[in-house]
């Protein structure tokens, strides 16, 4: 019986995914992403195994809100990044839902830094929940969104872990630090959801990823 | 036997061997707080005034400490390096000295203090058992740094309070009021370590100097080491500089100045002043609270056993195996920083205020692999 349910759920989402074949929506990945979690799920019963999908061109455009999830000082140095690359973004470190309207991309740059958090004024809980909203708003709105982890092992442990799992699951494509990845947690995260994803050797490596992503 | 019957010899014994040890220890005590660190500047040094200049109420006092002028031949921005903050941090204090002793500034003016609290260098750390200095070989022989305090000695200021309460109204623990890095920006008749840092906050404001970087070491277990702490104004400078670093081969995280967190020179000289205000730490394991025994060695090669295991297990903040964390590699760390914040701050700035350009240091690859030593660089 739970093997003819799983195959019906797998079939829905299956036909969920074709009737949104184009674009770059949020829905979309997700719905790929359901598919693609549930076959992994079903023929290889792993996390980490499968493979990463590439970066597809020109997904993303302006006007862009960057936004950090974790308050850590990545938030500006992804901008700089993205200031190398000739697009332009206005950052605010703790945009909340309302203040959305007009824009056509999110960018996330996941990280946590208790310091941010006290100089934000918030708790990791509340950062949570903000960025929660800010995701389920970007999703309605449909917004592309991209997530950047460029901090390494330095924006990993107890307190940024707990950000990296819905900012990265929520992401039409991803930009990771791979000296911050060794126990494949994050690749887990983008190979179960289907979102594609470039893992770089270190934060100027994420220039040619970002080039690819954002409409010339 | 009838110790009753000597007890005025054991008595006599007795005083005469606490005379002794008092005598001894004392005199350890007073040469170590009167011991004159040699510091040869090189070329590149233009000028030296006294930081009394800014705060005539250090005139006379520990607190008194000399900075250096180095000024280009091309006009541009104006930067400040702290060393010595924290003076059981040796990597800031032996950076500032590199850069006095062997650099030389081709645009822009640049002021380094190497002994930034200079009463915490008259002393060390109670029941830390620390060395009073280390040594480094240099061409003109063995040089001797010393390796100080993490606050102003007592003697200079004395008693600590129960509760150390910022002009901001902050509190902190009675001992933190000795703490130069939580007394900005300082007050010009108050204790001794706000009479040191406001002599600072004034001096960076009448020079108006435009960037300043305060040179610090952490624990490998604390979060925030190698790292850059910047105050929101120097944030997007600050990004420039960790990616300018990256390609550099030093792997730099980026941490904002907590808003709340007050006294600290990133928050206040970026609040009371226009500089750009940068910190920057590096992991010391002298410094932690997991090493062996705080030696000589320990200092100068960062090795230790203990940080080893904690780094198999996951516990510390920084890259570590058995090679260690050496002198020279953390100052090869805030070397490189400064020169890469010069750099950044002279593309975002150098239009309006002029560049900032420093050349004859070491790289952190020369102090790395290049097969160099910080003393290849000492007068």
């Amino acid at each position: 019986m739970k093997k003819k349910l799983a195959v019906m759920a797998l079939c829905l989402s299956m036909a969920a995914g074709s009737l949104s074949a184009c674009g770059g929506n949020t829905s979309e990945t997700q719905a790929v992403a359901e598919t693609q979690a549930a076959s992994q799920g079903a023929e290889e019963n792993s996390t980490t195994e499968g493979e990463v999908a590439a970066l597809p061109e020109g997904i993303a455009e302006g006007p862009i809100m960057l936004t950090s999830v974790g308050q850590s000082a990545d938030v500006n140095v992804v901008q700089t990044l993205l200031k190398k690359c000739e697009i332009e973004s206005d950052l605010n470190a703790t945009v909340t839902a309302d203040q959305l309207d007009g824009y056509k991309t999110l960018v996330l740059a996941i990280g946590g830094s208790s310091k941010g958090l006290g100089a934000a004024g918030v708790d990791e809980n509340q950062e949570i929940e903000r960025v929660k909203a800010v995701i389920a708003k970007a999703e309605e709105q449909g917004m592309t969104i991209i997530s950047l982890h460029i901090g390494g092992s330095a924006r990993r442990g107890t307190l940024s872990d707990k950000f990296i799992p819905d900012a990265l699951a929520a992401a039409d494509a991803a930009i990771i630090v791979s000296e911050g990845d060794e126990d494949g947690m994050m690749k887990g995260i983008v190979t179960e959801n289907g979102i594609p994803a470039a893992f770089v050797e270190n934060q100027v490596g994420a220039v040619e990823p970002l080039q690819t992503l954002f409409v010339k | 036997m009838n110790l009753k019957k000597y007890k005025h010899a054991i008595t006599a014994v007795c005083v005469l061997g606490s005379l002794a040890v008092a005598g001894i220890a004392g005199k350890d005590f007073y040469d170590f707080r009167h011991y004159e660190e040699v510091i040869i500047p090189g070329e590149g040094v233009t000028s030296t005034f006294q930081l009394s200049d800014y705060n005539e109420n250090l005139k006379g006092t520990f607190g008194d400490t000399t900075v250096y002028v180095m000024e280009g031949e091309k006009e541009g921005g104006s930067f400040l390096v702290l060393g010595g903050t924290h003076p059981n941090e040796p990597s800031g204090h032996m950076a500032a000295i590199t850069m006095i002793e062997s650099g030389k500034v081709e645009a822009g003016t640049v002021y380094v203090i190497p002994r930034t609290d200079n009463s915490a260098f008259t002393h060390n750390d109670a029941q830390e058992a620390s060395p009073h200095f280390f040594h480094i070989e240099t061409e003109s022989g063995t040089r001797e740094f010393v390796f100080g305090s993490r606050a102003s000695n007592p003697i200079d200021q004395w008693p600590d309070p129960d509760v150390y309460t910022h002009q901001s109204g902050q509190t902190l623990s009675g001992s933190e009021m000795r703490n130069i890095n939580r007394t900005y920006p300082g007050v010009k008749d108050g204790t001794l370590t706000e009479q040191i840092s406001y002599a600072i906050t004034n001096m960076i404001t009448t020079l108006d100097i435009d960037m300043e970087m305060d040179l610090h070491e952490a624990s490998p277990e604390y979060p925030t080491v190698n790292a850059t702490v910047a105050h929101e104004r120097a944030m997007d400078m600050a990004s420039m500089g960790i990616l300018e670093l990256q390609m550099a081969g030093v792997d730099m995280s980026l941490e904002p100045s907590p808003v709340t967190l007050r006294g600290l020179t990133h928050r206040e000289l970026g609040d009371h002043t226009n500089t750009l205000a940068l910190l920057m730490e590096t992991g010391n394991p002298s410094q932690g609270r997991l090493h062996g025994a705080t030696s000589e060695e320990l200092i100068i090669d960062g090795k230790d056993k203990f940080y080893e295991k904690a780094a198999e297990l996951g516990y510390l903040y920084i890259p570590y195996d058995e090679n260690g964390a050496s002198l020279d590699m953390r100052i090869g760390r805030h070397l490189q920083g400064c020169v890469e914040y010069m750099k950044a701050f002279s593309d975002m700035y150098g239009a309006e205020k002029g560049e900032i350009i420093m050349t004859g240091i070491p790289s952190y690859e020369d102090l790395t692999s290049g097969g160099k030593t910080i003393g290849d660089y000492l007068n």
